[in-house]
């Protein structure tokens, strides 16, 4: 009987008979009503709040929410966390469906995959104005540059992940194998994991499900026999010996069985390794700090990626970094969230980066004087951090930041020569015409 | 929430009590069944509209603009359809769900039908039988796609255990191109046929008994009894399940091929459902789904048409 | 006499072929139904097995525990997801019930112009499939602003042609004679509707009505894009994030899916008489 709701006058009129308007009337208060509230920055996320037993995952989470009570409590404009389990924040529909429909978050994670896609669309804001001049020169150059545009910075990295071979020291040594034995070509690679397979442990386990994470993988292989997508000029360079030899080698390891078509063990690294399940993994650095919580006893063994002949070392840099959306309702403070955060040269910045990277992650800093001082407090002084930080990361070169057309012709010619068998030679070109196409009509920043 | 359902439902109480009022100038009995029948439809249609008819209009009116990333939209008229005529991807999943549904609607026939017949035998035991081949249908899909991604998976799954237990190699149901859609349509073939079993269960026991007694007197056979009665007294329950089972394939499989292979190993379940929905969730190109969104829709729609033709404006009254 | 002497072998031996064909049929209705119940009691058998013997291929776990559902009610708001979803599935499917019978009733009984056009623009709803029209339903959704509210999981969720559909086949098949007198006797249409259609419809309305809540209880893809609010996830959306963040660990995997399962395993155990019957009765011919 009370009038305070709003609902309650649309009410009576309805029964006085005038149903669809006032319908129509009560349905657009609503929706002006929500659109006038304001409320504290969204900070979509896949690491926090959550709880959990894992002292890595708690760790995260204590970060992120550690990093946003300092910052509430010292600005206006609050921020409000919201946790997204990994799989659905990186391959989902969430995000995208919510930036599509204009309801996207203030702040978000995004990885280099991501990054030409929200910067075309025209939600990164320009971060720069925000950070120390000093910040951006301590950033690695490649860390940053697949973020930047015209010398502006659009997203802040927050880590950097590289890549390299784990192995089960156990499997190895049953099968009689000796650390001469690591292998440093392909042949020597393939002939190793031939040894190491049986019909319930695989030799060598990759990616095999189509996307970002599968391609981020591979890419690493076509560069050492200076393949690539696109050269530094941004001209398609797919149709190359290279790309072909690489591609090559993921579909011998298939066709031998020493790769199997699904990852074992869900495609949980350490529990395939504890499993008997798989013998060597390639995977990134983010596995050191699992293997310290949840199998700290476990003897693993770390090799860099083995190259082909007259080859170079190389590995891919990954990882995700601090946006702004420029779209959302307090833009520029969101902006200026993520360059306080991860941009400045303030002690307590610093000391946050190498908390994250080393203490609640395991990761290579993507800052000079993070790394420094990291390396000065003993964050990689265990065997398999020092070893990614001066042997792996070395190598490194930054994810590619290729829009999704590009990403998806690697993507399906790595699957038909890896999964179908199909031949290397057609699929090479099937993808070289289609990166082509694409760059030829592709409007937009820079493509590398 | 109860805005928008609510006073369409008082209003629609209203009228309908209200002609025997003397004051209003009386409806022809004609007129006053206009008026029922539009006040009956009214909260239906206006929910139908909001939620499915104007996102169907906006997705048409969406499938002539380019978007590139998120919210810059670009008129490039039927530019987007031409591009869809010119993906071999596209061209690849209308294959793939052609595949799909040629082999999933026959077999998931051919075994609900099986089944059917079966349980409505009085045989011992057959109520257990029709829970039994009913209870997949009330699980999720979601949880019936991680229940089979363990069963399925190539070193630890069950299938494989029991296939090397007989001395065979197993194989990788999900990774394999070859096999991998056929795992799914089993999946979903096991999900599904329990609901067809009780349909067709149902226009079973609807056939008269005399008609077996009168075949069987005459020393009809049980293939024979089939042939000549079942069958064609079935078909206007086959048609029903023919119908609706095209419809469910077409348009369902998503959470499957979700849950279990993400449209892998190299694009072999890439249904026209799954590479519409990744175009547009996983590549922002949303003026490119929505075009071929309304593409699949507009042969759905063909499809349905017909058969809707054949079983005559779906009373499914056997017309002979 | 001499027919019936000719009869009565014939006769027996077709019964003891019958009765040979009955055995064979429930031997083969035996494996069939051990071959389509497996997979559930596999998943309900490993869910009480221990991390370390999830996989070990055995049906009866040697080592018994429940542990992995104390695991999963005490890290995860189980309980939260298990009643938001029966809450949103059980309005939806006593609101889409009425209005879809009230629908149906109109394009079954009711004469109008544009009737039949009527009914196959309803029907062609059907052929719009989620995925499609994800992003512009999204739109209207926020414009009305109901985004992240139960309102957003609910109201959308009501407006689906299949059920109009079948009661719409279910009226068609209905016996006229009661409503005419009815009408006769000068009720309204509403009456009519209310104290005469209704009642006779309780069967099929009984088993739409277990369709719409399981239908509701198992969807996904909505309920995951429309809603940030973690107090508003539903059990299909929180057994996803689950697996994700449990992956490899199949024995809590499984709980959760288990307990995902359970209620409309229970629902359908309680109910099965009903569901059947009604499927049968729900006109489908």
């Amino acid at each position: 009987m009370t009038v305070d709701s709003t609902r309650g006058v649309p009410r009576r009129r309805v029964l006085a008979g005038g149903a669809a308007a006032a319908g129509t009337a009560a349905l657009a208060g609503c929706g002006l009503q929500a659109k006038a509230e304001g409320g504290p920055m969204q900070f979509w996320n896949f690491y926090a709040p959550q709880r959990s037993d894992d002292p890595a995952l708690a760790a995260q989470s204590k970060w992120f929410t550690d990093l946003v009570a300092k910052w509430n409590a010292s600005h206006k404009t609050k921020i409000e966390l919201l946790y997204l389990p990994p799989p659905i924040y990186q391959t989902g529909s969430k995000l995208p469906t919510a930036f599509a429909a204009g309801s996207g978050p203030d702040i978000f994670l995004a990885s280099p995959g991501d990054f030409l896609r929200y910067y075309n669309g025209g939600i990164l804001m320009d971060l720069t104005p925000h950070m120390d001049k000093a910040a951006v020169k301590d950033y690695y150059k490649d860390a940053l540059a697949s973020r930047m545009v015209d010398g502006k910075v659009y997203a802040l990295p927050m880590e950097v992940e590289p890549l390299a071979m784990y192995y089960d020291v156990s499997a190895w040594e049953k099968a009689k194998l000796s650390e001469g034995d690591i292998p440093t070509t392909w042949d020597q690679l393939l002939d190793v994991g031939a040894k190491l397979k049986s019909p319930t442990r695989a030799g060598i386990v990759t990616e095999t499900k189509p996307g970002y994470l599968q391609n981020f993988l591979w890419y690493p292989w076509m560069w050492q026999g200076g393949g690539d997508v696109l050269d530094e000029k941004g001209r398609p360079s797919v149709d190359t010996k290279a790309v072909r030899q690489a591609l090559q080698l993921w579909q011998d390891a298939v066709r031998l069985g020493i790769t199997p078509r699904v990852p074992p063990a869900a495609n949980d690294l350490i529990a395939a390794f504890r499993g008997g399940n798989a013998a060597m993994w390639q995977s990134g650095i983010w596995q050191v700090s699992s293997f310290r919580a949840f199998a700290p006893k476990f003897e693993y063994g770390l090799f860099k990626l083995p190259t082909p002949p007259g080859g170079t070392y190389k590995t891919a840099l990954g990882g995700w970094s601090f946006c702004a959306n420029a779209k959302g309702r307090h833009p520029e403070a969101a902006a200026e969230f993520c360059a306080w955060a991860l941009g400045t040269m303030e002690e307590e910045c610093l000391d946050r980066m190498v908390d994250w990277c080393v203490k609640a992650k395991s990761d290579i800093a993507p800052r000079k004087s993070v790394l420094e001082r990291a390396t000065r407090a003993g964050g990689y002084d265990q065997w398999a951090m020092k070893y990614f930080k001066d042997e792996v990361f070395p190598g490194g070169r930054a994810e590619p930041r290729y829009p999704p057309v590009i990403y998806k012709a690697m993507s399906d010619a790595l699957q038909g020569a890896m999964l179908a068998g199909r031949s290397v030679d057609s699929e090479t070109s099937r993808a070289a015409q289609s990166v082509e196409a694409y760059v030829k009509s592709y409007k937009g920043a820079k493509l590398v | 929430m109860s805005d928008l359902a609510a006073p369409e439902r008082t209003a629609s109480a209203a009228p309908a009590a209200r002609p025997k009022e003397p004051p209003q100038p009386r409806l022809s009995r004609k007129h006053r069944e206009w008026l029922a029948a539009a006040l009956f439809l009214l909260p239906d249609c206006i929910g139908l509209l909001v939620f499915v008819g104007i996102p169907m209009v906006l997705s048409v009116v969406l499938s002539f603009f380019q978007v590139s990333g998120f919210g810059s939209y670009e008129w490039v008229g039927l530019g987007n359809y031409e591009r869809m005529l010119g993906d071999p991807l596209f061209w690849d999943s209308m294959k793939i769900t052609g595949i799909y549904v040629l082999v999933l609607v026959p077999v998931l026939f051919v075994v609900s039908l099986g089944l059917g017949l079966l349980v409505k035998q009085n045989l011992p035991g057959v109520s257990i039988f029709r829970t039994i081949f009913f209870l997949p249908y009330v699980i999720s899909l979601v949880v019936v796609g991680l229940l089979w991604k363990f069963m399925l998976d190539e070193q630890i799954g069950v299938v494989n255990k029991a296939f090397r237990s007989v001395g065979l190699e197993g194989e990788s149901w999900l990774g394999d191109p070859d096999i991998a859609l056929y795992s799914i349509i089993a999946v979903f073939i096991w999900v599904m046929m329990g609901y067809y079993m009780i349909i067709f269960l149902a226009g079973l026991q609807e056939i008269p008994r005399e008609y077996y007694e009168a075949a069987r007197i005459d020393g009809a056979g049980p293939w024979t009894q089939f042939r000549t009665i079942t069958w064609p007294l079935l078909r206007p329950t086959s048609f029903f399940v023919l119908l609706m089972s095209t419809v469910a394939a077409i348009t369902g499989g998503f959470e499957l091929v979700f849950v279990l292979t993400e449209g892998g190993p190299a694009n072999s379940t890439s249904l026209a459902i799954f590479y519409i929905y990744q175009q547009a969730f996983v590549f922002g190109e949303y003026g490119y789904s929505a075009a071929m969104g309304t593409a699949l829709v507009l042969a759905m729609v063909l499809v349905s048409g017909v058969i809707f033709k054949i079983t005559k404006g779906g009373r499914f009254d056997d017309g002979d | 006499m001499a027919t019936e002497t000719r009869f009565a072998p014939a006769r027996v031996t077709r019964m003891s072929a019958g009765r040979r064909g009955r055995i064979g049929l429930t031997v083969l209705g035996t494996v069939l139904a051990a071959v389509a119940f497996f997979p559930v009691l596999w998943m309900i058998t490993s869910a009480f097995k221990t991390r370390d013997t999830v996989t070990d291929g055995k049906l009866i776990p040697d080592e018994f525990t429940v542990q992995n559902f104390v695991y999963v009610f005490t890290e995860v708001p189980f309980v939260r997801y298990l009643l938001n979803s029966f809450f949103i599935s059980a309005v939806i499917t006593v609101v889409a019930l009425l209005l879809h019978s009230m629908a149906a009733y109109a394009l079954a009984r009711l004469r109008f112009p544009g009737r039949e056009t009527l009914f196959m623009t309803i029907f062609s709803t059907l052929l719009i499939t989620a995925p499609v029209v994800l992003i512009p339903l999204f739109l209207v959704v926020r414009e009305l602003g109901m985004l992240d509210s139960y309102a957003g999981l609910i109201i959308p969720a009501i407006f689906n042609a299949f059920g109009i559909f079948l009661l719409r086949q279910f009226y068609l098949g209905l016996p006229r004679e009661l409503e005419e007198a009815a009408i006769v006797d000068g009720c309204g249409h509403w009456r009519v509707y209310w104290s005469i259609v209704l009642p006779l419809s309780r069967p099929i309305l009984s088993a739409l009505a277990i369709f719409f809540f399981l239908a509701n209880w198992n969807s996904f893809l909505w309920p995951l894009v429309s809603t940030t609010n973690p107090d508003l996830t539903v059990v299909q959306v929180g057994i996803a994030s689950f697996q994700s963040q449990y992956g490899s660990n199949w024995n809590y995997v499984l709980a959760a899916a288990a307990v995902a399962a359970a209620p409309m395993l229970v629902l359908f155990f309680s109910f099965q008489k009903q569901i059947t019957e009604s499927i049968k009765t729900s006109g489908l011919k």
